[in-house]
Parts: C-alpha cells; structure tokens; sequence
C-alpha cells in the first residue's frame, strides 16, 4: 500500500537514479562536441572532396559529376603553378623570419629575466600586442604605414637617408615582400613565446654542468640550450608553416593579392574562384590541395610531438 | 673586464691569461670574452629591446597618430609624427559609417561565441580527462586533427553547408560554427587542466554523495577556473579578429556585420582616405589592446602552457 506522495517520490528517485546513470556514461559529456565537429567540421570537409569532383556554381542550377577534371584543369593553368609559388615563397620567408626573430626575442627576454634587465616586460607586452590585432586590421595599418608616397611613414623615413618613395605595394616583388613583414610583424609573438616556453623548460642543472666543465656563454647555447629546444623549435616551425600556407585576412586586406597575382596565395586563390568567379567546385578543388598539405603537416607535427604518449 | 664583474660566468681564469697570450687564438679569445662579457650582453639585449619595440609599437602608434590629424594634414609639408592639433572627424565619419552597429554584433557574436564554447568544451574536456571508454584515445586524436586544420579550407563547401541549414546570414549561424570551430582546440587546453586536479578530489565528493555533474560543478571547476579563464581569453580574441568565416556567413546582411568585415567594407568605400581608414583601424583593435594589456598574464601562461600540451 503506498500513498500518491510516496510514489512521486519513488518515480522521483528513479528518475534521478537514469540520470545518475546517464551522467556516468561519456556519451551525455560528449555529445554537443560530436554533434557540432560533424556537422561545422567533418561534414564541410567531406563535401569538399565530394564538391571538387563536380562544376558546382554559384550561378548555375545544374551540378554535374566531372570526375578529376577541376584537378587536371589546375594541373595545366599557370596561374595555379604561380599561385604554389608565392604561396612557398610566403610560407617560406614567413617561417625563417618569424622563428629567427622570436627566438632571438625569446632567448633576449629570458636573459633580460634572469639578469633583471629593464625593459623585457615591455617587448614581450609590445611583441604580442601585434598578434592580437584582428588580421584585417593588421592589413590596414600596414597599408597606412606603407602609403606610397612621401607622406606615408616608412617612404618618409626613407626619405630621410635619399630613398624612395618606394612603390611597396604596386611593385610585385615589394608587395610580397610587404606582405611578409606584415605576417612577420604579427606572427613573432607566437614563436617567440613557443621556444619561451620551451627554455623555462631547460633543466637547470644542464648548465651548470657546462659551467663547471667551463663552457662559455656561446658553448652553453650551442650545446645546451640549441640541443634543449630542438624539439619546441620543430614543433614551432611546422605550426607556423601551417599557419603560413592558411593565411587569408592579412593579405586579402594589406594588397587583396594583387598587384596582378603577385601575392595570391592558396587560400585568396580559392576564395576569388568560388565567391568571385563563382565556381565553387573549382574552389572546391583548390581547398583539397589546401587539406593535404594541412594534413601532411600534422602527420609531421605528430610524429615530432608523441602526443600518443599524451592521451 | 670579465674578471671585474661579479656576476661573471663566461670568462676564463685570471691566472691562466699570461700563458695564453703565447698562443695565437688567445687575441681572438680575448675579443670573444669581451662580446660575451655581461656588460656587452646586457646592452646588446637593451637595444634589441628597444628595436623590438619600435618595430611592434609604432605601425599601431602611427595609425593612431594618423587616425587624429585635421583633414588635410596627412598630405601637407612638412611632415608629422604628431598631428598638429588634435581632430576627431576621422572618428566621425567611421561613426556615421555605422561603427556602432559593427561593435555591437562583434561584442554579441564574442559574448554568445565564447559562452557556447565554455558551454560544450568543459564537459568534453571533463569526460576526457575522467571517464576510460573505448575509442578515447582515437576520438581525442580526431579532436586534435580538428584543431590543426584551418578553417580557412572548410569556407567553400561551408557556404553550401550553411545554405542547406538555413543558416546563412544570421548570427546565430555563424555563433554555432565558431563553437564548432574553436571547441577542439579549447577542449586539447581544458583537458591539460583537467589533468592535474588529483582524482583524490572525484572520489571524496562521490562518497560524499555527489554525481558527476555536481563533482564538476562543487569541486572540480574551481582548480581548473585558471583554465577556463585562459580559454575564455583566448576565444575572446580569435573570434573578435576573425574574418573569413564571418564574412562568408554574414554576406551582404550589413546590419549583422561584424568589426572586422565594417572596417574591411569602409576601406573599400573610402579608398585613398588613409586618416578615415586609420580611425576605423584604431576602433577595431582598441577593445582588444584593452582586454590584452588587463589580462596579458594569463594569456602568456595559457600560451606556454597550451604549447607543452600540443
């Protein structure tokens, strides 16, 4: 015999034990991820390859199965080798300089630390102030700064010492050279505070062992801290390669990959055939050589990295 | 000069300098020991402090200074690395442009993007720090993968995508997809948080009668709040810069457009108007310095730390 109140309790209780239950599984945890990593992530991925196969348009109704044909069509336009070009030459200059530079204003900085140097809580503040400016803006103020006449800053101040005004962004070679001290001037923050903390994680001991062995200051780095770091140094330059061959807003705001196809990189090239020429199926096609590489990439980030070790 | 110093670790011995003269590498030596001598580090280090700064500083100082001149000014002899007098109609003009409209849906899309983020991410990264099942490993991997592809490479068959949902020129869309988006790589970060909490403090909150959720709501959310904190910022900034997507979403539905996509519109209308597109360009970054420059701790941690975990 059991009163009304009683059995509320007991679907109550019942109630809280399928819950208990159902938080005790990883599924409910999980869902909303999978859920939203298929549909905004898996899925576009997919449709990609499935859409470089076809003549998809904007402008036409009628999609047809083309087989290789957006590939081979790429394989034969020069534009598409000039477009792998400057996009290597982009990717290329980017990682030298973001790397070189951050890791000489990483190891500058952890020197400023341990000697108690003013100043190194200012460069490291003022590094990453530059990467976090959203990238379009980044485009814009270069372009004010790179104004190509006298009243543009840089041409003034090289006007200063009887050079200029310098065509920065309608000469082609000066474009794509612009373009990559943009990049630099955003992109160092990111190595720099990589390899950083990659020498805070230099055992100490290290050293002093070459200290009492008598190592100077250059041996110590050459055969301490370079050894120590190779591992974050790799890992860094492959992230920057991918970021490097991804790199969009920069450019498409600082020259819009002009002058001509001068700094046309990948992912301008695919974004004007699919939204401005409307072919998406040649976009399409563009985006897969884009995902290989990505993916080549991580192959390559993983292998370095171990994260098997990790999960 | 080495052996002066007291804090001097890269010279040789004093009592060894005279038997080294005899050799001929000792000149060389003695020129190395004087590059590598503290006092010439140290200020071989202040100048490249001060060139680095000048370098990152001053193209946003110059936008700035630009962005303030009287119309005019920017194209007059002689030159100025200070305007003359202070004048705000550049800012008037990116206002009468619809600024406010631009901050407005940037500061929406941040605030919902971001919430949505921690909304999905701290769960997942909870259940992969805690729960063994099969396929863990596999679907922590694919996670991964997600995060080191760009989504630079999705915004062509995104379009379709997004057509097909109905999810095309509304914000709501494009909050959905930066969600999507940017979980993995904050998951990768709440998990590392996750890690280092002791399941000790699972197991004493069970007994104590706790389900999981209240385990992660009572015990296990705050140790990992720095965490949370680190990829609150972090989202913060990606999605307040980011530009691809919002444009490819939004399209032409100005009165949804964001920051970036405004600034990048009203260039395109004011072409040569370097003051004009200056103001427009200090108004973009300026919330994001402030948030920076107030919470750049973190976000340096969170950077070195996200770097050991991949």
């Amino acid at each position: 015999m059991t009163t009304p109140d009683s059995t509320t309790d007991r679907s109550f209780a019942r109630l809280r034990a399928v819950g208990r239950r159902l938080l005790d599984h990883p599924l409910p945890w999980l869902a909303p991820t999978l859920v939203l990593l298929a549909v905004f992530q898996l899925y576009p991925m997919v449709e990609a390859v499935l859409m470089s196969f076809t003549n998809e348009s904007l402008v036409s109704p009628d999609t047809e199965f083309v087989g290789i044909e957006q590939y081979a069509r790429l394989a034969t336009d020069p534009q598409f080798w000039e477009m792998l070009r400057v996009t290597a030459i982009y990717a290329f200059s980017s990682v030298v300089l973001h790397v070189l530079l951050g890791l000489v204003l990483a190891l500058a900085i952890d020197y400023g630390v341990r000697r108690g140097l003013r100043g190194h809580l200012t460069t490291r503040v003022s590094v990453l102030l530059a990467w976090i400016v959203p990238g379009i803006i980044i485009g814009l103020v270069w372009k004010v700064m790179l104004v190509e006449s006298q009243f543009g800053a840089i041409n003034y101040l090289l006007g200063l010492v009887g050079v200029g005004p310098v065509p920065f962004r309608s000469d082609p070679t000066l474009a794509l050279i612009s373009t990559i001290v943009a990049g630099t001037w955003r992109g160092t923050a990111f190595s720099m505070i990589m390899i950083y903390g990659g020498l805070q994680r230099v055992p100490q001991r290290l050293y002093e062992a070459a200290r009492v062995d008598g190592a100077g200051r250059w041996n110590r780095f050459r055969h301490v801290t370079l050894p120590q770091l190779k591992s974050v140094l790799f890992v860094t330059i492959v992230l920057v390669t991918i970021y490097a061959l991804n790199t969009f807003d920069l450019i498409f705001a600082l020259t819009g990959g002009g002058p001509g196809r001068s700094t046309q990189v990948l992912a301008l090239f695919m974004y004007q055939e699919a939204f401005q020429d409307n072919a998406l199926g040649r976009g399409a096609s563009i985006a897969v050589v884009m995902l290989v590489a990505n993916l080549a990439l991580t192959a390559v980030y993983l292998y370095a990295f171990d994260v098997s070790e990790e999960i | 000069m080495t052996n002066n110093e007291p804090q001097s670790d890269g010279g040789t011995p004093v009592e060894t300098d005279t038997i080294r003269q005899e050799q001929p590498t000792s000149r060389l030596r003695r020129l190395a020991e004087t590059i590598t001598a503290p006092a010439t580090v140290d200020a071989a280090v202040y100048v490249l402090y001060a060139v680095a700064v000048v370098f990152f500083v001053f193209p946003a100082l110059w936008v700035v200074s630009a962005s303030l001149r009287p119309e005019g000014e920017l194209f007059s002899y002689p030159f100025r690395l200070l305007p003359s007098e202070i004048s705000l109609t550049a800012y008037q003009q990116v206002i009468d442009a619809g600024v406010a409209t631009w901050l407005v849906n940037s500061t929406l899309v941040t605030i919902l993007g971001v919430g949505g983020i921690l909304l999905v991410s701290v769960p997942a990264a909870y259940a992969f720090s805690r729960f063994e099942f099969r396929g863990r490993r596999g679907l922590l991997g694919i996670v991964l993968l997600f995060q080191m592809i760009s989504p630079v490479i999705i915004i062509v068959p995104l379009y379709t995508v997004m057509s097909t949902l109905g999810l095309l020129r509304t914000r709501a869309g494009l909050v959905l997809l930066y969600v999507g988006i940017q979980t993995p790589f904050s998951i990768w970060l709440l998990k590392g948080y996750f890690d280092t909490v002791p399941m000790e403090l699972d197991y004493a909150a069970r007994i104590d009668g706790c389900n999981r959720l209240q385990t992660l709501r009572y015990v296990l959310l705050r140790p990992v709040a720095p965490g949370i904190a680190v990829v609150g910022i972090f989202n913060t900034v990606l999605t307040w810069s980011e530009f691809v997507l919002a444009f490819t979403v939004l399209r032409s539905e100005s009165r949804l457009h964001t920051i970036s996509i405004g600034v990048y519109k009203f260039q395109g209308q004011y072409g040569n108007d370097w003051r004009a597109i200056a103001a427009a360009s200090v108004i973009g970054m300026l919330p994001l310095v402030l948030v920076f420059l107030g919470l750049q701790r973190y976000f340096v941690k969170g950077l070195v730390e996200g770097s050991l975990k991949g």
